[in-house]
């Protein structure tokens, strides 16, 4: 069909052109036949290899003629052709095009004398031979993080004998050492020729290195080395209005829900997926200022039916260390994370004093469904958070317990250990052990023990207990760690931490593989977070890393977002911020 | 600045017109016998460095009061006053805005009664006169409980006869460095309102009631305070010569009555000829916040939390003795003085502050040795903090009285 209308509008220029010469002294002579396109044109072909292509000769009529000699020639692509041709009875020549090695369109074209300015042309695609060899593209050389993904991929590309990218080829990828991971075991060629995958370098700064590999190809396999560092990372800084700042941030399924104090709860995606956020760009889902501000931690609580409908935040109202304190527990139905709404709260009334208490940290016994909460000089309640909430709960109220005694008591956390005992940190007396059974609460152990200096935080994991120091107790300052062997009954004092620089060490946390003690430390050179190591001993903590904050940091949550461990930590005022730090690299 | 505010054709009106402007600066050297953490301190320190000016037009009834302070640049970190405390201070004396004060008031009759306007930055209308218009260099511990200043403010007076009435409105926020000004989105958030009264001659009543809104945190989301305060002022000669005596009572109470801040001052001074001699008592209790690491005497700010350590109850004794050096003379005035202090701490009710072991001790001395230098007619007798009918109301009871 191409063939019959290139011919046709070949006839019609040449039975035009007489008439639009007449009168013009510039034309050449007339044509006195005509040569087109027979066959061969729009094929491919493999580089260096020939492709046949016809012409037709006839007069300007029409009519075939035989005997004509058609001279061949390379237009582009770099090949060779036949150098000419005669043209058989039906006014047929043939001519062999030997591409050039490049992939790509190629062009030739034949004429014949008397055929004027119009000779036929031909296009050709060289097309890619077999592949023949792998190389190196980008990604070679790269310096990242320990645990977390190169920023750029590794890639190659495999090419035929004349370097032509070659498509579909099924590249190999594998570790070689390093013991990091790839995106993917294997990768195809694209039409670049190119195939890649992503290293996650390994947890170690030794060296890291990975093969693309396809058998028989010249230059397989291909070798890619990488040089990680280890260390706390930055990943994104998210502003909150300098109000007092952020206290505590909950983390779960990819959520931080931030306390923000009288600027409420911020929700934002980590990585949930609700809103399309990372670690690196943090998206706002939604907020909500619970009655009376001071939004100070929170506990997105699961219960077992699989329910995530409540959200508890805890309210800090104003106190006087040691001895008064105010702010109650409101419950947030987070049913429609974009639109929580509070539905209740918890008041703690006691007697003496100011007459009521104020809570700090929470714990939930999910499976049990009980939230235990720190009540400073209230001591620890627990609450039954069982079924639809009511907008009062003081009826939930199953037990409370003073462990220091009036006095004596300012409990600064409460948290479970393996859903058996709980254990508080108490700012005037200590680390208790405590137990909940038959609606009650009992002292196991423990408590008055640390006279010295004001307690922090607390969290129990691998045997073993950590509990901060906060302030400065005369003129002690609260920079310690302290580790306690928890046992089964009191809890025994093992090794301590000591901070230079600072007074208080103000959240600890252990990471989930019970491998990272970090906590957050304010007020002094010092101040900002600190991780230890626990993978050689869980009693003997030892120094990994620091990043220094200068405002301090108050809190600090530890969570997994994609098999990657961060750090959820509060920059405190005058520029308060959500900072998330990525310790991946420092898991040993 | 001040006169080249005044509008030029209020100037130069003969009598209708006047203006004044002064200034003073005291050289003080204070010994403490302990500080925080234990052991002692002496320091030299100019202090209260001030111009003041004040002017009227048309014969009293536009008024402009301004005080520039230069404590910013003379006592950066504070003068060297144990127990003092405020703006995150501790045991020094804050320094005070470089725009001190700067009033304007209208003043205008009505049958017998005064009114005033009073608008600008300056002190509400709220209990005893700033205490660098009193007898003491050490500024008393309740500075920030009977005195409110530094504030965008309106003030409205009447006075008429013996009776002053003053309601202000004012932004709570106090100020957090010398260069910084009120938080005037906040003007209104707050209020006071002060009667004085003078029954009999010499003997001035004076009752306050004060609702401070967030007082300590700029942005307003900190805890209020009421604020109550009761004087009685005493002038008249005493054995032939002049005698001063005022007692007040100061209550804040904050946190919704979670902190409750009392105090009590009372002081004299009897003047024999150029020498003055006075005295005063103060039991004052104060908060305690946690102090910023290697800065014992600077507490955290901005605040985290509204919680605190405790209370401390202090209790000083203060004599002294000053003697005008010039007095009769040109505009130059000298005023040496010594001020010797004993002072007590203790705490207050619960909290965990103990000030025996912060302070590796309860009790303290403190000796000043200082010369107050004034220029200007003015320099010994401008009163920070009255306008309008309030500063009106001391030529019918006291003469001012400064250290």
């Amino acid at each position: 069909m191409r063939i019959h209308m290139a011919y046709r509008a070949a006839l019609g220029l040449a039975l035009l052109a007489p008439a639009a010469g007449c009168g013009s002294d510039s034309a050449g002579p007339a044509p006195t036949r005509l040569i087109v396109v027979a066959g061969g044109d729009g094929q491919s072909a493999p580089v260096a290899t020939g492709a046949v292509l016809t012409a037709k000769v006839t007069d300007v009529s029409g009519t075939p003629e035989e005997g004509v000699t058609v001279t061949w020639s390379v237009v582009s692509g770099g090949g060779t052709i036949t150098a000419s041709s005669v043209t058989s009875g039906a006014g047929i020549a043939s001519g062999t095009f030997t591409l050039g090695q490049v992939a790509g369109q190629q062009r030739a074209r034949a004429t014949a004398e008397g055929v004027g300015g119009a000779p036929a042309t031909f296009t050709v695609t060289g097309t890619a031979g077999p592949a023949t060899q792998l190389k190196k593209s980008t990604g070679d050389g790269q310096t990242g993080w320990a645990g977390s993904p190169l920023p750029l991929a590794y890639a190659v590309v495999a090419q035929d004998q004349y370097n032509n990218p070659v498509a579909g080829v099924t590249v190999t990828w594998a570790v070689t050492s390093g013991g990091g991971t790839l995106s993917s075991p294997s990768s195809v060629t694209a039409a670049s020729g190119a195939a890649t995958a992503v290293h996650t370098l390994g947890n170690t700064t030794a060296a890291q290195s990975a093969t693309a590999t396809v058998a028989g190809l010249t230059g397989s396999p291909v070798t890619f080395t990488a040089t990680s560092t280890t260390g706390i990372r930055l990943v994104s800084t998210v502003g909150v209005p300098a109000n007092y700042g952020l206290h505590d941030t909950f983390v779960r399924d990819g959520l931080a829900f931030l306390c923000v104090w009288d600027e409420g709860v911020f929700i934002y995606d980590f990585g949930n997926g609700i809103a399309g956020g990372t670690p690196e760009a943090p998206k706002r889902v939604g907020s909500l200022v619970t009655a009376g501000g001071n939004a100070h931690n929170a506990w997105w609580y699961h219960s077992p039916s699989g329910s995530k409908r409540y959200l508890f935040v805890g309210e800090e109202g104003p106190g006087s260390v040691g001895s008064s304190s105010s702010g109650d527990i409101h419950v947030v139905d987070v049913s429609n994370l974009a639109a929580p709404v509070e539905v209740g709260s918890y008041h703690m009334t006691i007697a003496g004093g100011t007459g009521s208490a104020g809570t700090h940290n929470f714990w939930v016994d999910e499976a049990n469904e009980i939230l235990y909460a720190a009540y400073y000089n209230g001591g620890v309640v627990a609450l039954d958070i069982s079924g639809t909430l009511p907008a009062d709960l003081s009826s939930r109220e199953l037990a409370r317990i003073q462990p220091g005694g009036a006095g004596n008591t300012f409990v600064w956390g409460v948290m479970q250990y393996q859903g058996g005992d709980l254990f508080a940190s108490d700012m005037l007396s200590g680390f208790w052990r405590l137990r909940y059974t038959g609606g009650a609460f009992s002292v196991v152990g423990g408590g008055n023990n640390v006279p010295e200096r004001f307690t922090s935080d607390l969290w129990v994991q691998n045997g073993y207990g950590y509990t901060g120091g906060w302030g400065n107790r005369g003129t002690q300052p609260g920079n310690a760690v302290k580790v306690w062997q928890l046992g089964a009954g009191t809890p025994l004092l093992v090794d301590s931490v000591i901070t230079s620089g600072i007074t208080t060490v103000s959240d600890v946390q252990v990471s989930a593989d019970g491998k990272l003690l970090v906590f957050s430390a304010e007020n002094g050179p010092n101040a900002g977070l600190h991780v230890y190591s626990l993978a050689g001993s869980p009693s003997q903590p030892v120094f990994l890393a620091k990043y220094l904050v200068a405002q301090g940091l108050h809190t600090a949550t530890v969570e997994t977002v994609a098999g990657r461990t961060f750090v959820f930590a509060a920059r405190n005022p005058a520029n308060p911020a959500l900072m998330t730090f990525e310790i991946t690299s420092l898991v040993p | 600045m001040v006169l080249a505010a005044l509008p030029a054709a209020l100037r130069g009106q003969g009598g209708s017109t006047s203006a004044t402007i002064a200034g003073r600066g005291i050289v003080a050297a204070t010994y403490s016998s302990r500080e925080p953490l234990g052991g002692d301190l002496a320091k030299l320190q100019v202090v209260q460095p001030m111009l003041m000016a004040h002017a009227t037009a048309y014969g009293g009834a536009l008024r402009v009061t301004s005080t520039v302070d230069f404590e910013a640049w003379t006592i950066p970190d504070g003068e060297l006053t144990i127990a003092a405390w405020g703006e995150g201070f501790v045991d020094r004396r804050h320094p005070h805005t470089v725009l001190h004060e700067l009033m304007v008031s209208g003043v205008g009759r009505l049958a017998d009664a005064e009114f005033s306007l009073s608008g600008g930055k300056g002190f509400a209308a709220f209990g005893s006169d700033d205490p660098a218009n009193r007898l003491t260099l050490r500024y008393p511990v309740n500075h920030h409980w009977s005195q409110i200043l530094e504030r965008a403010v309106l003030t409205g007076g009447v006075l008429a006869g013996p009776v002053m009435a003053e309601v202000s409105l004012f932004n709570g926020d106090e100020p957090e460095y010398p260069q910084e000004s009120p938080n005037f989105s906040r003007f209104g958030d707050s209020w006071s309102a002060r009667l004085t009264a003078l029954p009999v001659r010499g003997l001035q009543l004076e009752a306050s009631y004060a609702s401070v809104q967030s007082p300590e945190h700029r942005a307003g989301s900190g805890t209020d305070q009421d604020k109550w305060h009761a004087s009685a002022q005493w002038t008249r000669p005493l054995a032939g010569h002049p005698f001063y005596a005022m007692a007040e009572w100061a209550e804040t109470v904050e946190g919704d009555g979670l902190f409750v801040f009392d105090s009590f001052l009372a002081e004299a001074s009897w003047d024999l000829g150029a020498t003055r001699l006075y005295y005063q008592f103060e039991r004052t209790e104060r908060p305690e916040e946690e102090r910023i690491f290697g800065e014992p005497t600077r507490s955290v700010r901005p605040h985290l939390e509204d919680a605190i350590l405790g209370t401390t109850r202090w209790t000083l004794n203060t004599v002294g003795v000053g003697r005008d050096l010039l007095a009769g003379g040109g505009a130059l005035r000298l005023r040496p003085f010594v001020e010797a202090s004993y002072i007590t701490v203790a705490s207050a009710g619960p909290g965990v502050f103990d000030p025996a072991l912060w302070y590796q001790g309860t009790d303290f001395w403190g000796l000043t040795l200082g010369i107050t230098v004034g220029l200007g007619r003015t320099a010994f007798s401008h009163l920070m903090g009255r306008y309008g009918v309030s500063e009106d109301i001391l030529g019918r009871s006291v003469a001012p009285h400064q250290h």
